[in-house]
């Protein structure tokens, strides 16, 4: 039994190569390929670290008594004098780093070289509790309490503690140290606001 | 109120009832104030909204209407108090992002880069319908010249028709 089939043509098919030749092929690809770029950047970057729109502006004013009562700050009175502005909490562990550098940098750059002041705020705390955190950690600095309502914080545009930012003697915040400032931060950011604040005035 | 407006309008009604209106709108506007001042539930209905456009700074991935951390407690006080004293939804949200940055805010506005979030959603769905619709003619077009071999719906000529007849019974003859 034996029926002649002729088959029919084939359907063109495509060749093996011409996938590299094919546009679709290589819009595919260079949409990939966009993808991937765009995450390896974004994977690159901390998604902690969001700049502050206030660094080269105006420090926002605010106004803080010492904890332990025996002082007072501002941001008017401090006009002229470039100042570090870190704030802290007795809960923050990150902190805990920072202390001894904050206090080294209070001796050699306020005590010593009268260069800067150092102020420290402690925020969503208690004056028992930072008080403690002082003592135990031998802070000596300029030592105050935000307010209940987290008034200078929010100013600030704080997202956690600790941070830090460096004003200048016009009262421009020049930098902002996000997480514990270490001494090469505070060497390097020294030296720039007391050249700013000498040009200045 | 009714007393002192009553008072107002004798005073005046004499000389002009022009001056008598414009007194009488302004002494409304004013005595009404405390009424339009919100009520509690309304102040609280324009927090819970205000707040949940701004992105918990702690957390960073929930609003700070719905997170307990102390940034979020915080900025909710501060927002009813804004709200309290008059400030709108645009003025609140400017100052946090003053603060904050754009970053602060969970539905970036439609300026520069966050423009980006808001055109590329609908330029994707309006580039695959035109593909779609594009790929649905181009079918449609070849499939009626018959000039597709791919194209699933072709009628047979009588000769293939023919042989496919034959094959047919071939098989059935097999049987």
């Amino acid at each position: 039994m034996s029926v002649q089939i002729t088959p029919l043509p084939a359907p063109a098919a495509p060749a093996g190569q011409s996938m590299f030749k094919s546009w679709k092929f290589w819009s595919v690809m260079a949409v990939l390929a966009g993808l991937v770029a765009l995450f390896s950047y974004g994977f690159t970057k901390d998604p902690k670290l969001v700049p502050s729109p206030l660094v080269g502006l105006a420090a926002p004013p605010f106004s803080v008594d010492q904890i332990n009562g025996t002082g007072h700050a501002d941001l008017a009175s401090l006009k002229g004098t470039p100042f570090i502005l870190n704030f802290w909490a007795s809960w923050c562990m990150a902190c805990q780093d920072e202390a001894a550098i904050l206090e080294a940098a209070h001796r050699q750059y306020e005590l010593n070289g009268h260069q800067i002041r150092v102020i420290g705020v402690a925020i969503q705390d208690t004056p028992d509790k930072a008080l403690g955190f002082a003592k135990h950690f031998g802070k000596t600095y300029f030592l105050g309490l935000d307010d209940a309502q987290g008034d200078i914080s929010l100013s600030y545009g704080l997202y956690g503690v600790p941070e830090t930012f460096f004003v200048d003697g016009n009262g421009r915040i020049a930098f902002k140290q996000i997480g514990p400032v270490t001494k090469d931060v505070i060497d390097e950011q020294v030296a720039k606001l007391t050249a700013t604040t000498k040009a200045g005035s | 109120m009714s007393v002192s407006l009553g008072a107002v309008g004798r005073r005046c009604a004499h000389r002009s009832p022009a001056l008598v209106a414009a007194i009488a709108t302004l002494v409304l506007f004013y005595t009404s104030l405390p009424v339009l001042a919100l009520s509690p539930e309304a102040v609280e209905q324009r927090v819970q909204t205000i707040t949940d456009a701004l992105r918990c700074p702690t957390c960073q991935a929930i609003s700070v209407k719905d997170s307990e951390a102390g940034f979020s407690v915080e900025i909710r006080d501060k927002v009813k108090r804004m709200v309290e004293e008059g400030q709108t939804d645009d003025q609140i949200k400017s100052y946090f992002v003053s603060r904050y940055g754009e970053w602060i805010l969970r539905y970036p506005s439609p300026k520069g880069v966050g423009l980006i979030v808001w055109v590329l959603p609908i330029a994707a769905l309006v580039g695959a319908g035109a593909a779609i619709g594009w790929m649905i003619v181009r079918r449609g077009k070849k499939a009626h010249s018959g000039s597709d071999r791919t194209s699933a719906v072709q009628p047979l000529t009588p000769e293939q028709r023919e042989r496919v007849t034959a094959a047919l019974k071939t098989y059935e003859e097999e049987d």
